[in-house]
């Protein structure tokens, strides 16, 4: 959050395409445009090697951005979200772990557990 | 808080609004990727030497058009609906803190244990602090523990408020006569500003709401505080 950072604010200031889209704060969008964009190079130039139609070419060029930047999109996120899950459950676990440390409820404790008056009960919501 | 010439949205500080900005980020790409071929057909369609004064239908492009939309707006609701509902889930809240709206300031009670009452005035300009930021710094903030979930209860006593933090995703109409819930976790320690979200009279831009999320230790001790002053 920047409060009178103005310097943050030099270093965070992505281009932002079309105005709207920042590509370098926003998780996975320069790897999908830059995939989009070579395989839109790609699959235009090959297209007009082979049949030397400009136009047509132009439209499979454009055609090849647009799925490869809407396929590794979804790629990415959905794997980027499946490790912000991953990052929630360790830090549960880390927390767990501060908190059970001793006590009966201690995960990495591997000796026969001693239960008495002063062990801790688990909040319900655990 | 919102910087000068800010257009998109505050950094967040709830699981939530992390959410919310993920889902942001994902629709934006939709929404770029349509612009960009939109352009694109335009640019074609003006440039092109082709015409065809007999063109009457064709039903290939009609399905594209047809099912193409229609698999964007899934792939745009699927993540949206899921958001929706993880917004509604029961959290068993650790704190509940009632939010009353009043022309113009907002009053706090935490009742879980002892009565915690006070209200929150803005600081008026010319009484602001060096580095306290205008319009936005309030007399008493309403403090509450970090990565402990909170009930907001939140009223008003006159007119129609609504109580916004844009940081911790959170915005509930106040209402007179009516209670209405709402929740958030604090994910990490700070101050978070918003403002009165709904036309509540002439000071309606000069009542904002300040939360702050201490750790758990402080929140007691500035509960101690609170009750020994009371």
């Amino acid at each position: 959050m920047s409060m009178s950072g103005e310097s943050e604010d030099a270093d965070k200031k992505g281009f932002k395409l079309f105005g709207i889209l920042d590509v370098q704060n926003v998780p996975c969008a320069r790897e999908s445009l830059l995939f989009g964009a070579g395989s839109a190079l790609a699959a235009g130039l090959l297209h007009f090697l082979t049949t030397s139609r400009v136009r047509r070419s132009y439209d499979v060029g454009f055609a090849g951005f647009f799925v490869t930047t809407l396929g590794s999109w979804f790629y990415c996120r959905i794997n980027n979200a499946k490790l912000r899950v991953q990052e929630r459950v360790i830090q549960q676990g880390l927390r767990n772990k501060v908190v059970y440390q001793g006590t009966s409820l201690d995960p990495t404790q591997t000796g026969p557990t001693q239960m008495g008056p002063t062990q801790p009960q688990p909040p319900k919501d655990f | 808080m919102a910087h000068p010439s800010q257009l998109g949205f505050q950094d967040a500080a709830s699981p939530v609004m992390e959410e919310l900005l993920h889902f942001h980020d994902h629709a934006l790409m939709i929404v770029f990727l349509i612009s960009t071929l939109v352009l694109y057909i335009i640019v074609a369609m003006v440039t092109t030497k082709l015409t065809n004064m007999f063109l009457l239908d064709s039903q290939e492009i009609e399905i594209i058009w047809t099912i193409l939309p229609a698999i964007i707006l899934i792939l745009i609701a699927l993540p949206s609906l899921r958001i929706l509902y993880l917004m509604d889930e029961i959290n068993n809240p650790h704190l509940t803190v009632k939010a009353i709206g009043h022309q113009w300031y907002w009053s706090y009670e935490y009742t879980d244990y002892q009565e915690i009452a006070f209200d929150s005035y803005m600081v008026p300009t010319q009484d602001l602090a060096p580095g306290q930021f205008r319009l936005l710094e309030v007399d008493h903030r309403m403090v509450v523990p970090t990565e402990a979930p909170v009930r907001v209860l939140v009223t008003a006593e006159d007119v129609l408020h609504s109580w916004a933090v844009p940081s911790l995703g959170v915005k509930m109409d106040a209402v007179p006569g009516r209670l209405n819930q709402t929740a958030f976790i604090a994910s990490r320690p700070g101050v978070f500003y918003g403002q009165c979200s709904e036309i509540c009279g002439a000071k309606h831009s000069f009542m904002p709401i300040v939360v702050e999320a201490v750790p758990l230790k402080y929140f007691q001790d500035w509960s101690t505080l609170m009750l020994e002053d009371a």
